[in-house]
């Protein structure tokens, strides 16, 4: 190859195809990640914002936090079922995924998972906090994370 | 009265600092060594000043003096000695004294150590660090004063925050990641130095390069030690969930990494130190936008940033920084231009160069997917976040292409590479990728990312060994030396490129870590009551016995855990436990992690039944995750071995 031989003097000052490939290599790699984002995005909803969004909502990746409903609870720790409320909807959710012991009816919880298209909220994990100082949500707020 | 002296030291404090400011500035300007030398004096005593009011707030805490309302908030008359102690940096207002504390302590490290050299950029650094430290003052003294009084005093005290009361490493973690977020402020008032005086040189370069890895080693030492405390006390099974608070940690590693690899093209010629000066800027004021969306409460809601000052304080400093830099890379554009003969497309500087775009790309990445909730937010209203799935599957394709070029980034030469220069140093570790690859699949290794990583670990782990070698054998040939004693000989005679290797070393067998765990990690979970047993993976966990008692360290808490029996590749009893703290609505898990070479086993208890004894455990078996902190400790290793003082150098030192 030429390139083990002496090049004479570039006649450019600077050198900008390493820089260009780099930057194709790069947008390329930019363009798979951001073309996804709108997938990726988890909406953080009370009861009554993932009602009004109606059928638009099945399917989405969702974090649903709200007061577990007094006498809702029904199941094994690992086929769960029970009702969230924020005052005004109530949301039956399902969880195959066993909740921690703080997790008691009339106290405020956060599920993420998904609506399926019978009205369940099939919960997939239950979240980590990992906030300084997390209050307890109460009726009608938005839990913190 | 303890109050009134910490609250007077942070006020003497913001008036030294300004002083030390201002005389460094005029001794910079006019040359007068006597201002210099009180500009820097004035800054060991904000050093000073900072340990006095550090140090009244731990005899604060350790005498639960519940006078000054941030004793009483996070410490407990229960609390035991320790944990008074750290809960210095558990809450805002004390780890920003903290903080203070530790950039005034770098600040006079710096000053001291070239007290009578570099006379022309000194004085700006000292200036620029004493503005930052004055910033630090003004924030306790105006928006978040930690010596705030309270009435009535409190005869108990709330205690610390229970996550930050229920592990060691918290003792651990936010030092180093702290030493490492203030030793980045000096590379920043370094650069501002050069620009200012436009000596921009070999000289700074290198001044620069050193002063990153030092606060780096720090950082990156704190980010594996932040993971392995999440990994044993939050009970979820892994170590890293792109939570914001981690990727504030991880932005400044990933700009201060390019740096360090940039460094390395810019000091061989005049070219890149528009981008030197670009990634030591954006470094800096990523610490500060760390510290802003950590601190501020911005990340839970854009609306809850209006409640504390704090926050406005820190955006400020943000843009003031940004700022700061934008401008003096405009006002010293002639300065900065390159120049030097573009790099052929296959050689080192290329590879250092896509290294520059991956890192650079990667940090833009996880920027985005960390601020994207919160310009939503301010939008359109809704609350949202950017779900792991994406960062996960965004990083993937970086962290994969920086992989393969740990390994082909050090075996390409400078200049240009020869088809037989590539076929020579390539093929050998082509060959063991794919071997590394096969026998991952034959093992039952699942996941196309996991048999990825692994091959290019494989091969760039074969690169980096064929360059020691190479080298070990050339100096044995020459000096008769024995195989061990040449390879010791030839790195310790290039620390900065062998320590490299090491540190890529640490990376891959980190990176075959973190894929093999998260590919191969199986999880159950199981209800049993006493006497029950239940099986994963070989292991079998049987239930003896619930225990509900008070903690013997600090009887307020109160802790239920399980006695079980394991057996299988692993055995012993275990005890998980959940522990509620009176000031925690959510009980804290304390999960018990089994490691083994191989595999951890790690049990967590998420439930209990006190009526029946039943328990709800989460069973994970999480394969070679004890390599990740291995594979960090090989990385600070290496860093550390390449800016130890070689012998040439300390001697020309001690002979100066």
């Amino acid at each position: 190859m030429s390139v083990s031989t002496p090049l004479p003097p570039p006649i450019r000052r600077r050198g900008w195809g390493p820089w260009l490939v780099g930057a194709g290599v790069a947008a390329i790699i930019g363009w798979l990640a951001f073309s996804g984002v709108g997938n990726a995005l988890v909406y953080y909803l009370t009861p009554t914002e993932l009602a009004a969004r109606g059928e638009a909502a099945i399917g989405q990746s969702v974090r649903l936090g709200g007061l577990v409903l007094p006498d809702s609870v029904s199941g094994s720790a690992t086929d769960l079922t029970f009702v969230l409320t924020d005052g005004e909807t109530e949301i039956t959710v399902h969880s195959s995924v066993a909740p921690t012991s703080s997790f008691r009816e009339g106290a405020g919880a956060v599920v993420e998972g998904v609506l399926s298209p019978d009205g369940v909220f099939e919960a997939e994990e239950v979240l980590v906090k990992h906030d300084e100082n997390y209050v307890a949500p109460t009726q009608g707020q938005l839990p913190a994370r | 009265m303890l109050a009134g002296i910490g609250h007077g030291a942070v006020v003497i404090g913001l008036t030294v600092s300004l002083f030390a400011a201002a005389a460094s500035v005029l001794a910079a300007r006019s040359g007068d060594i006597g201002l210099a030398t009180a500009g820097r004096r004035a800054v060991y005593v904000t050093c000073g000043l900072s340990a006095i009011a550090c140090g009244v707030m731990v005899v604060a805490l350790l005498g639960h003096d519940f006078s000054i309302l941030y004793v009483a908030r996070n410490n407990a008359t229960t609390t035991p000695p320790f944990y008074s102690f750290i809960s210095l940096w558990a809450a805002l207002e004390g780890s920003i004294l903290f903080w203070t504390l530790l950039l005034t302590g770098w600040s006079s490290l710096l000053l001291y150590r070239y007290r009578s050299a570099h006379p022309a950029l000194m004085p700006w650094a000292a200036a620029g660090l004493a503005v930052v430290a004055a910033f630090f003052f003004a924030v306790m003294t105006w928006a978040g004063d930690p010596f705030v009084s309270v009435t009535p005093v409190s005869a108990e005290g709330n205690g610390p925050n229970a996550l930050l009361q229920n592990h060691p490493f918290m003792g651990l973690h936010p030092p180093l990641l702290y030493l490492g977020y203030t030793g980045l402020a000096i590379p920043f008032a370094l650069t501002v130095a050069a620009l200012v005086t436009r000596r921009l040189d070999a000289q700074w370069l290198t001044l620069v390069r050193r002063w990153t890895l030092v606060p780096w080693i720090f950082l990156t030492a704190g980010i594996v030690a932040g993971a392995w405390w999440s990994y044993e006390v939050l009970g979820w099974g892994g170590y890293w969930a792109w939570d914001p608070v981690e990727n504030a940690a991880l932005l400044p590693w990933l700009t201060a990494t390019a740096f360090i690899h940039s460094a390395m093209v810019a000091e061989r010629g005049r070219s890149l130190r528009t981008w030197t000066v670009i990634l030591v800027t954006t470094t800096f004021v990523l610490t500060l936008l760390g510290t802003f969306l950590t601190r501020s409460g911005v990340i839970e809601s854009v609306h809850s940033f209006t409640q504390s000052a704090i926050g406005a304080w820190f955006l400020a400093g943000v843009l003031a920084a940004l700022m700061v830099g934008a401008g003096l890379v405009v006002w010293r554009v002639g300065d900065l231009a390159g120049t030097g003969p573009p790099p052929a497309l296959v050689s080192r500087e290329s590879a250092f160069l896509l290294n520059n775009l991956l890192f650079a790309g990667l940090a833009f990445a996880v920027l985005f997917g960390t601020l994207y909730p919160l310009v939503a937010e301010a939008l359109s209203g809704e609350r949202l976040s950017v779900g792991a799935p994406w960062f996960d599957r965004v990083s993937a394709p970086f962290f994969a292409a920086l992989l393969f070029l740990a390994g082909v980034g050090p075996a390409l030469p400078w200049g240009a590479a020869s088809w037989r220069t590539l076929r020579d140093r390539f093929v050998i570790p082509a060959l063991v990728g794919l071997a590394f690859t096969t026998l991952g699949a034959v093992a039952g290794l699942r996941g196309a990312a996991a048999l990825l990583t692994l091959g290019l670990a494989g091969f760039s782990g074969a690169a980096l060994l064929r360059e020691v070698v190479r080298a070990a054998r050339g100096r044995g040939r020459s000096s008769g030396e024995g195989w061990i004693r040449a390879a010791w000989g030839v790195a310790t005679r290039n620390r900065r490129r062998y320590g490299g290797y090491l540190a890529h070393l640490g990376v891959l067998v980190a990176a075959v870590a973190v894929a093999v765990s998260a590919s191969g990690s199986i999880q159950a979970t199981a209800v049993l009551t006493p006497g029950q047993s239940a099986s994963l993976a070989g292991y079998t966990v049987t239930h003896r016995q619930l225990v509900r008692e008070p903690l013997a360290a600090d009887p307020r808490v109160f802790e239920t855990r399980a006695e079980l029996d394991v057996s299988g590749p692993q055995a012993g009893m275990v005890r998980p436990a959940l522990r509620d703290y009176p000031n925690s609505v959510a009980a804290i898990a304390t999960p018990t992690v089994m490691t083994s070479v191989g595999e951890d086993f790690y049990l967590t208890l998420l439930a209990y039944d006190p009526d029946t004894g039943a328990v709800t455990l989460r069973l994970f078996v999480n394969p070679l995750v004890a390599w990740i902190w291995v594979g960090g400790a090989v990385v600070v290793l290496g860093a550390g071995f390449a800016i130890w003082p070689g012998r040439r150098a300390a001697a020309t030192r001690t002979g100066s």
